[in-house]
């Protein structure tokens, strides 16, 4: 059997650009959200709870939008008690985003386990792709026209926030009360507002970043279906030194080298899950090679995980 | 009046540390009767059942021993102010090179190979911590994010240990799962028909000794400085990168060792469902309720072996998802956080 590069390409480009807006869209959050000097361990949790929260809306409304926007609305409840608790109440941002991550972990299953005693997973295939015909133009088709607008959304979003935080005075402020909270104070910025607005813009971001895995990814929903994949992303804006372009080639990048090995060890037919394993981890050791090699240069906003009190 | 304070102090975190746990219980109660649960049959399930049920206090040694073993790594990285967030996968190297040492060593005699399968745990759990080790003291890159990132490694090796290089061939069933481990080489009970095998003791033993170590010697000043500024520790002319490496390893080694008595003390054979735990996140728990103190970490562990196994039959009672125990966790992991807040803005003002 000769399998044409050309398919193996187009396969690795397609699942590349299905599979990325998933951690472009936590990337941003957790980016901005770090900038301000609040690290959200618990993504992964605010994660689920949208997750499973766009399930149950889209089987009751039948409407992928509506329930898109009940996975924010989750998305602001948990990341909002997570912003109270590591900024007003000045907890250990760590302990605390470990805490949010169980609770999402816990709640999100016994959720979907209540509203689906029997065990059968609704059937949700997301937001339909941008052209509905995809499948009638070769190659550009299974690329860019089967994606749906998150996608590209997500591209913008990475322009976007790239630009609010280097040239809008908000933007400014967000840096401002990561790197240096008391000058930032003296100017009269209100330093935990800051923090707060930039903690839920993160939190909504990974609501989007549920909202998309639930039609993207794993089909049904099960326990810990996102499976560390959004802890993932905290190690892709550490290697990208909190910079949105360097992210969006991180995930890029990463998600090349997974369906590369996606591609070839289907191809080859391992079969049994021997050797495809082995492979499986080389998307994750390709980041962690990244580390020491852009790591060193890594200038970790200075306030970071550092509760701020006034006075 | 110092110790007035001191002892004032010890009890108000007490006081809001039930408060936290009894949050967290509450909390899941509320679940159970939500799904329509019966809350008599709920409570006894919780506070009874970890004693009653057939196997539950064995189980109860089970975890006491797993989550004291790895909190204690937890605990004592976190004394130098580094997060070990990858205690599961260290847990999951220990596991793995259990079998890895039982077939490559086998020429060995029996108390050697014996020895050298705990050993070869700790040591897999060591070598897996010196990853995030070198990048932290060598290119300053956080430990949080690596050891996050080697947790879903370890769960990709694991797996692959087991359905290739360790897999038993046996049995064609579904899953891959290793061989069982010979009754010579699985950790006795301390009397016949017990159900407590002499990895507790052992647990027990190895936290008095680096409670000696730890916390009754200059060790737990230099780490606590160097956790809580390197420039001061740096100043008061302690080796940071030392601390910081001495703490991570123990750490590493533990949590390895910790699989170690894990698969030779109850499990014996490693499967597929041995991955999908988080005793790595309940550990760090652990840590926190018991202070970071290497004895204060074994009645936390002790307190939260007897709390899962209860919440977990609780769950079952009322056929709600045991998945309800980690919301529990959470729940209480915050409102420790808190009780936390409220001392300090009670003492430091």
């Amino acid at each position: 059997m000769t399998i044409a590069l050309s398919d193996i390409l187009i396969g690795v480009l397609s699942t590349t650009l299905t599979l990325s807006p998933f951690y472009i869209f936590a990337g941003m959050g957790e980016i901005v959200s770090e900038q301000a000097g609040v690290a959200n361990l618990g993504l992964e949790g605010i994660m689920l709870m949208s997750l499973v929260t766009t399930f149950i809306v889209d089987y009751v409304t039948g409407n992928p939008w509506i329930a898109l926007l009940a996975a924010l609305g989750a998305a602001a409840v948990i990341g909002g008690l997570f912003a109270l608790t590591a900024i007003r109440l000045r907890m250990d941002q760590i302990a605390s985003g470990l805490a949010i991550y169980l609770i999402g972990l816990g709640l999100s299953f016994v959720i979907f386990n209540i509203a689906y005693p029997n065990g059968l997973t609704p059937n949700y295939v997301g937001l339909p792709p941008i052209f509905t015909n995809w499948n009638t133009v070769p190659y550009v088709g299974i690329i860019f026209l089967k994606q749906n607008i998150l996608a590209y959304v997500s591209i913008v979003l990475v322009v976007l926030t790239a630009f609010f935080l280097s040239r809008t005075s908000l933007g400014l402020r967000v840096r401002a009360v990561g790197e240096n909270p008391k000058a930032a104070d003296n100017m009269g910025v209100n330093v935990n507002k800051v923090r707060f607005l930039a903690t839920l813009f993160g939190a909504l971001m990974f609501g989007v970043s549920g909202a998309y895995f639930a039609g993207n990814f794993v089909p049904g929903f099960q326990t810990d279906v996102i499976a560390g994949r959004g802890f993932i992303v905290l190690a892709m804006i550490y290697f990208a030194n909190w910079k949105p372009y360097r992210a969006l080639f991180a995930a890029l990048s990463f998600n090349v080298v997974y369906a590369a090995q996606n591609e070839y060890v289907s191809l080859s037919g391992f079969g049994v899950a021997s050797v495809s394993t082995l492979f499986n981890m080389l998307p994750y050791v390709f980041l962690l090679a990244l580390i020491p090699v852009f790591g060193r240069k890594a200038r970790v906003p200075k306030f970071l995980l550092k509760p701020y009190r006034k006075g | 009046m110092q110790t007035d304070t001191q002892g004032l102090r010890w009890l108000t975190t007490t006081a809001y540390n039930a408060f936290a746990i009894g949050l967290g219980i509450l909390a899941g109660l509320m679940v159970v009767v939500f799904a329509g649960g019966n809350i008599g049959v709920a409570l006894s399930s919780l506070f009874l059942n970890p004693v009653t049920l057939s196997g539950g206090i064995q189980q109860i040694f089970v975890r006491f021993v797993l989550f004291y073993t790895m909190g204690m790594g937890v605990g004592l990285a976190l004394k130098a102010g580094l997060w070990n967030i990858g205690a599961q996968g260290q847990l999951l190297i220990g596991m793995v090179m259990v079998f890895v040492v039982y077939t490559s060593l086998g020429f060995l005699p029996w108390p050697a190979l014996y020895i050298a399968m705990i050993l070869g745990a700790a040591l897999g759990g060591l070598l897996w911590i010196s990853v995030p080790t070198i990048l932290r003291v060598k290119f300053g890159a956080n430990e949080i994010v690596v050891t996050i990132l080697l947790n879903v490694v370890a769960i990709n090796f694991a797996f692959f240990m087991l359905s290739g290089p360790i897999k038993s061939t046996g049995t064609a069933l579904g899953f891959p799962h290793s061989i069982e481990l010979p009754a010579q080489f699985q950790i006795p009970s301390i009397i016949s028909g017990l159900p407590i095998t002499y990895a507790v003791p052992g647990t027990v033993a190895i936290g008095i000794i680096l409670y000696l170590l730890v916390e009754r010697t200059p060790f737990r000043i230099k780490a606590n400085t160097v956790g809580e500024s390197h420039e001061t520790a740096r100043y008061a002319g302690i080796s940071v990168p030392r601390v910081m490496v001495i703490t991570m390893l123990v750490a590493g080694a533990l949590a390895g060792l910790a699989g170690a008595t894990y698969l030779m003390g109850y499990r014996y054979e490693l499967d597929i469902g041995s991955f999908s735990t988080n005793y790595g996140l309940v550990a760090i728990i652990c840590a926190l309720v018991g202070r970071k103190n290497m004895l204060g970490i074994g009645f936390a562990s002790f307190f939260f072996a007897y709390m899962t196994i209860g919440a977990e039959s609780m769950a079952l009672s009322a056929n709600v998802p045991t998945y309800v125990v980690f919301a529990m966790e959470g729940i209480m992991m915050l409102g420790i956080l808190l009780g936390n807040y409220l001392t300090e803005r009670k003492y430091l003002v």
